[in-house]
């Protein structure tokens, strides 16, 4: 390894990615996204907690973005307070996707087409046979009740807190003083009403003969905050696209336009090595998809630049994706074939992780460098590590290596043509 | 032996099945302008990718100034320069840059890049993008950079191909005047009057086979027509070939007898050995 002949390699790699205005392009608009992901921090998103809410808020296909609640004061003594109890107690992280909305009577019968991610509830009261009534619709998109989940947790534990109000104070004004109403068994549980079932069967039970049903305890706890936090999988596809666009889409292809043209032929026959021009290759990509990914992480998360994890996983994933890159580029001839190489690689990759997860088949994702790299970045970008991530790290390290040692040997078995 | 710089010895390249160079033996010597020529296809710019390693011989060995070009691909790189038969520039480099990446690579001085760019007559259109370059401009680029590390062997493949008459003269000295300094070339072309004019020795391949291997004068001695055209008086238009005695006799009794209005002998032509040597002459 000669510096003069490597430094005019890396050079030349320089001087011809600046004048190649698209790749600048494409650099600096990643880098955009990266300040209006860090700059445009909407309500709801991001944070660190970790409920129903958000997990429903971040799926971004599907789910429900806004739920109408209608009702009508008509025939009623019960709706207007309990819409004055339900306004006053909507969460704040649906305070946007939430609208209270009177209409009349005969409307509020009709059906109503609704665009897609739009819900709606619609309270409704009347007589019969002398006994007051109140009827709910939840009316939700088609296919997905579970959509629902994040508002109809407010909306009937809420409902069951305000009706009771009501009922207290009529008695009140009744001058029933020792009605002694149970209250919902606990008011921040999602859990309240299928406790109070647990507990109602027990009590009916046990007015029979004691001890016939046990008494049942439920827990539910989140796993340590794993759920997937949006803004930083954004942020962690941006930095895996950067170090993908360097290493696996630029390397092969600028390399198989240089041998086509026949440059790569003229700079084989010049005193420089193929060793040499192989290692200005292996300088160059991925300091430069590296730099990149660093930048945007940086943006999105200055902290992230200065712990070790994030570091070794970028380094990782870029020896991989050169890795990857490089095989690509000595299986290739021409630079269509190297286009096409990325994006069959790109493609297949996906489907076996696609398939692999929706069809619960075990091992083979973990073959793949894309199953554990966003894992890693990932980890490191929304600050939550843990050691299945130091393993993730581990086994993309050793597909790192395992590509790197395959293009090395396909490399050395094909030659520089 | 001493004075060889290029030896071929029982050549052979293969496509495939395809035979491209067919047992070909070759010397080149030191100081030397050689001259391949052949018709399209007959492995003319094979042989040259032989001697500057880029493909490898099937059968038979080639070596360059002493050194094998297989074992010793790395020793000999920097002895040669090559002008490909097709072009390969950075496009998106000006011809200045595109000279000075391999200056920097063959460790030369930038000034070099100045006094080739000098040679080819190419000085004013050193800043300008390659991408901007006519067919001409570019084969002299290529000349330029293969002469930047003052190599002792020159491959040039159809080196004038694209050139006007000026530029091609301006080859023609530069190679000259690189032969005279003792470096060889090897150029291969289809420009009959071009081999007459500059190359020392000429080898006339076909079908990957050498078919012919001699000077220029040499071959024309041996293969000029000595034929000559008569027009008669009568108008009548007749060929006499003096290597038959019934035409020579035939020639004298016309001549005797005051038949013929005009007599004239045929110029050698390159073109029509050319084509007789390589099995294609019309008759
Ligand atoms: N890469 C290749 N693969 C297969 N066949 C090839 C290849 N390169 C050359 N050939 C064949 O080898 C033969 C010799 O080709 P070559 O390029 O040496 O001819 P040439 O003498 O330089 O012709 P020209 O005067 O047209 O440049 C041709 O018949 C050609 O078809
Ligand atoms: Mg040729």
């Amino acid at each position: 390894m000669r510096f003069y002949i490597l430094r005019a390699l890396v050079l030349k790699e320089l001087h011809r990615h600046a004048a190649n205005r698209g790749g600048i392009a494409l650099g600096l608009l990643l880098i955009a996204a990266a300040v209006m992901l860090s700059v445009f921090n909407p309500a709801g998103f991001g944070g660190g907690g970790s409920s129903a809410t958000e997990a429903a808020s971040t799926s971004v296909v599907g789910g429900v973005q806004h739920c109408f609640v209608c009702y009508t004061r008509e025939n009623s003594d019960v709706i207007p307070p309990l819409v004055a109890h339900l306004e006053k107690t909507v969460p704040p992280e649906l305070r946007q996707r939430v609208r209270l909305r009177e209409m009349n009577a005969d409307r509020i019968k009709e059906g109503v087409y609704y665009q897609p991610g739009v819900a709606s509830i619609r309270l409704n009261a009347y007589t019969a046979g002398g006994q007051p009534h109140l009827r709910i619709d939840v009316f939700h998109p088609p296919g997905d009740a579970a959509a629902m989940a994040p508002f109809e947790n407010w909306l009937w534990r809420e409902m069951r807190v305000g009706l009771q109000e009501i009922a207290e104070q009529k008695l009140k004004a009744l001058k029933v003083t020792n009605a002694n109403l149970p209250p919902i068994v606990a008011e921040n549980d999602d859990l309240w009403a299928v406790r109070e079932s647990f507990a109602a069967l027990r009590r009916d039970a046990d007015e029979w003969h004691a001890g016939i049903v046990p008494e049942v305890q439920i827990t539910r706890e989140g796993l340590g905050g794993q759920t997937l936090e949006l803004r930083s999988a954004i942020a962690t596809a941006l930095v895996v696209f950067a170090l993908y666009f360097a290493c696996v889409y630029l390397l092969p292809t600028l390399n198989c336009e240089e041998r086509e043209r026949g440059v790569l032929l003229a700079q084989a026959l010049s005193p420089a090595s193929p060793a040499e021009i192989l290692m200005a290759k292996f300088l160059f990509y991925p300091v430069l998809g590296g730099a990149l990914a660093a930048v945007i992480a940086g943006i999105y998360k200055p902290a992230v630049l200065s712990t070790l994890f994030f570091w070794s996983g970028l380094f990782t994933v870029a020896a991989g994706f050169l890795g990857i890159g490089m095989t690509i580029a000595t299986l290739a001839k021409t630079q269509r074939a190297a286009f096409m190489g990325a994006m069959c690689y790109l493609l297949s990759v996906s489907l076996v992780l696609v398939i692999c997860s929706t069809n619960g088949i075990p091992f083979v994702s973990n073959l793949a460098l894309e199953y554990h790299v966003p894992r890693v970045l990932h980890a490191s970008l929304s600050g939550s590590v843990h050691s299945v991530h130091w393993l993730h790290l581990l086994a993309a390290m050793a597909l790192a290596a395992f590509w790197l040692v395959t293009a090395g040997w396909l490399f050395k078995r094909r030659g520089w043509q | 032996m001493s004075d060889a710089a290029i030896h071929i010895k029982s050549l052979r390249v293969q496509y495939g099945r395809f035979t491209a160079v067919d047992n070909l033996d070759l010397e080149i010597r030191k100081g030397e302008l050689f001259g391949l020529l052949g018709p399209n296809g007959a492995g003319k710019s094979t042989t040259i990718r032989v001697l500057i390693g880029q493909r490898r011989p099937t059968g038979g060995s080639v070596s360059v100034l002493g050194h094998d070009v297989v074992r010793e691909w790395a020793r000999i790189k920097p002895l040669f320069g090559y002008v490909p038969d097709r072009e390969n520039h950075f496009e998106e480099f000006t011809g200045n840059r595109n000279l000075e990446f391999f200056a920097e690579l063959y460790g030369v001085p930038r000034l070099r890049v100045r006094e080739c760019l000098e040679m080819v007559e190419l000085e004013e259109a050193g800043n300008t993008l390659v991408r901007g370059y006519s067919l001409g401009m570019r084969r002299k680029l290529l000349l330029a950079r293969a002469l930047l590390h003052n190599p002792r062997v020159l491959y040039l493949d159809e080196p004038t191909a694209n050139l006007d008459v000026h530029s091609a003269e301006v080859v023609h000295r530069i190679l000259r005047e690189r032969v005279s300094q003792g470096a060889t070339v090897v150029l291969t072309t289809h420009d009959m009057d071009e081999v007459e004019k500059i190359c020392d020795r000429v080898g006339i391949v076909c079908k990957g086979k050498l078919v012919a291997l001699d000077s220029p004068l040499a071959l024309k001695q041996r293969h000029t027509e000595r034929q000559t055209d008569v027009i008669l008086a009568t108008g009548e238009r007749r060929t006499f070939d003096m290597d038959r005695d019934a035409d020579r006799q035939a020639l004298a009794d016309l001549v005797r007898a005051g038949a013929t209005a005009s007599l004239q002998t045929r110029e050698f032509d390159f073109h029509a050995t050319f084509l007789k040597l390589t099995g294609q002459a019309f008759e």
